[in-house]
């Protein structure tokens, strides 16, 4: 082919390997989800709480801020506790983030029926959710995971005093956490996304996924009087993970003695049955029964 | 080796055998699938893509096995599906150079190839518009383009013209036939109208309820039956006949005065004059009829038995 000639002519150049497919899909996603200026805007907005951490990590650090500003007041410590607010924050952004973000990366495709054409492609079903899946977790880093580690080496650089070593755990913490929660994040949002086609519906249809059930469980666990239904309380259940992992001191003593393995229990289980959703809906053909 | 071979294919969709027992190798050049809605096509073209499974019998495109060498069929294959299949929010060329890397071309060869393939199926002028605001005909065109992009050696396309008015057909049409003409890759053409077909394909898969009920070369059947004639005439039609079948014609009379002659490549339309002088005959009309897809689809579509045929001219 020749744009002037206006033939046709077959391709006999390179070609790339199989494995790299999924990162085509992936940067055609981010391409796709950060083209919305309301992306961009959702990002800088997430990252003002870190503006805020950052100012007060150097009032904490700074011996002569500290005396002009806060006075000497003692309260502002840089600790785990501090850091488990500022993961809880940087998380629920993510989830805003994941809700706008995940109906543009699946929803495009099934509103317009571009799988058939997709998938004819040297892809697999598996690909095309992993291609999806990288853009997103990708999108959700930005906000979660990396302010906070540049937020933690900054605070080990401003310390006085030798914090660093005595302090990994937060940040091994914070990664894992950060980890779990955009996983988490991504399935739910590609599943939601690939079952509901309209974008602003799967918005709103993500956000539910994570509330409905928390209001269902509170109700059995007052109705049941037990503690069990708090496990389909994803903000709870994820609240305390983090509380686990970056070591820092319960919020509400006694509020809720979940067992960790049920926490990651319930994780799990939530995931699948996102990859059940995904593996049902994310395909070329649709086969009618009967 | 043939360009698609099946051997006793079967597939079964929702507990219903849509694909029953198909054997066949086709060679065309260009190979035109038949049938009515609902014999199957779709099914066939769905399963060389390996996006059904075969529940039994093997498949096989460009001699790769379509159960087990999945990614290299779609490697070599193009595909322009019968539906509306697009990114609409993308424009014509980012979302071509996103196919052609799709099919591993490397970014900067894909959106060469993108402006292209764009440009060869008419579509320069639009390739920064957004497909959504693209026409019917605009739209199958992308299809086309997307499925061109990466050079394949094997282009399935599945209703090509359908939805088209006349002008957005013929140029579809022709298209293919340029395609064709340039001859580096195999063509899969899928249509329920026999003119697309009849004059784009040199051969033709006929399907009907799940089963092959024709497999004909079009190019072997015109050539072979190139002097088949019908004429009306008058006076002694036995005599003009008799002496049509002692040069070697075959010949038969109908009421009316139709006569119906085949004749050997040795003689032509003149011989018929000439006898029909000699035997006292007139020729009011002549016509020289060429056997028509048509006919082999409707004789195809008589088919009830499990043979597979390859179907020829009634004498």
């Amino acid at each position: 082919m020749s744009v002037f000639q206006h033939d046709y002519r077959p391709y006999d150049g390179p070609t790339t390997a199989l494995w790299k497919r999924p990162l085509v899909l992936a940067r055609y996603g981010l391409g796709e989800a950060w083209g919305s200026k309301i992306t961009v805007g959702l990002a800088v907005l997430a990252l003002l709480p870190c503006i805020v951490d950052l100012v007060l990590m150097y009032l904490a650090n700074n011996p002569v801020a500290k005396m002009l500003v806060m006075r000497g007041n003692p309260l502002l410590e840089i600790n785990e506790k501090f850091f488990l607010g500022m993961l809880e924050t940087q998380c629920w952004f993510a989830l805003v983030l994941a809700a706008w973000i995940a109906p543009r990366l699946v929803s495009f495709d099934l509103g317009d029926n571009a799988l058939p054409i997709l998938l004819s492609h040297p892809i697999s079903r598996f690909s095309y959710v992993l291609g999806k899946f990288i853009a997103l977790t990708l999108s959700l880093s930005y906000v979660t995971w990396i302010p906070l580690l540049v937020l933690f080496v900054y605070q080990c650089y401003a310390s006085p005093v030798p914090w660093t070593m005595g302090h990994l755990g937060i940040a091994v913490g914070m990664f894992v956490g950060c980890a779990v929660w955009i996983v988490l994040l991504s399935f739910i949002g590609l599943a939601v996304a690939s079952w509901v086609k309209w974008r602003v519906i799967a918005t709103g249809a993500m956000f539910a996924v994570i509330f409905v059930p928390a209001g269902v469980g509170a109700i059995a666990s007052t109705v049941l009087r037990t503690k069990w239904g708090m496990l389909l309380n994803f903000p709870v259940v994820m609240s305390e993970l983090w509380q686990r992992l970056v070591g820092a001191p319960q919020l509400f003593p006694g509020r809720m003695d979940l067992p960790s393995p049920a926490l990651v229990a319930v994780l799990i289980a939530a995931s699948l049955a996102c990859v059940a959703v995904l593996n049902a809906r994310i395909r070329a053909r649709e086969v009618v029964r009967g | 080796m043939g360009v698609i071979a099946l051997d006793r294919l079967e597939v079964r969709l929702g507990g219903r055998t849509v694909l029953n027992g198909l054997t066949g190798e086709l060679r065309g050049h260009a190979v035109g699938l038949l049938g009515p809605n609902g014999a199957g096509k779709s099914t066939l073209i769905n399963t060389l893509l390996g996006f059904h499974e075969p529940s039994g019998g093997n498949a096989k495109v460009l001699g790769l096995d379509a159960r087990t060498d999945r990614m290299r069929i779609r490697q070599s294959v193009g595909y322009m599906p019968e539906n509306d299949s697009f990114i609409g929010n993308m424009s014509g060329v980012r979302f071509v150079r996103y196919m052609a890397e799709l099919s591993g071309l490397p970014p900067a060869a894909a959106l060469e190839r993108a402006h292209e393939a764009l440009f060869y199926v008419g579509l320069g002028e639009v390739r920064y518009r957004k497909i959504s605001t693209y026409s019917l005909g605009m739209k199958q065109l992308i299809k086309l383009a997307q499925a061109l992009a990466h050079g394949p050696k094997l282009l399935i396309l599945d209703e090509p013209t359908n939805g088209l008015d006349p002008t957005a057909r013929q140029r579809m049409v022709q298209l293919i036939k340029e395609i064709r003409k340039e001859g580096s890759m195999h063509m899969l053409i899928s249509s329920h109208l026999l003119r697309d077909i009849d004059e784009t394909c040199d051969e033709v898969l006929i399907l009907k309820k799940g089963s092959i009920a024709a497999i004909s070369n079009i190019e072997e059947e015109r050539r072979s039956h190139r002097n088949f004639i019908e004429m009306e005439m008058t006076g002694n039609t036995e005599a003009f006949a008799e002496k049509m079948q002692a040069l070697g014609c075959e010949c038969a009379r109908f009421a009316g005065g139709r006569v119906k002659v085949v004749m050997p490549d040795a003689l032509s339309q003149r011989d018929l004059y000439v006898t029909a002088a000699e035997t006292g005959a007139e020729i009011r009309r002549i016509q020289t009829r060429r056997d028509s897809l048509e006919d082999i689809f409707l004789r195809a579509m008589d088919y009830e038995g499990g043979r597979i045929d390859h179907v020829s001219l009634p004498a």
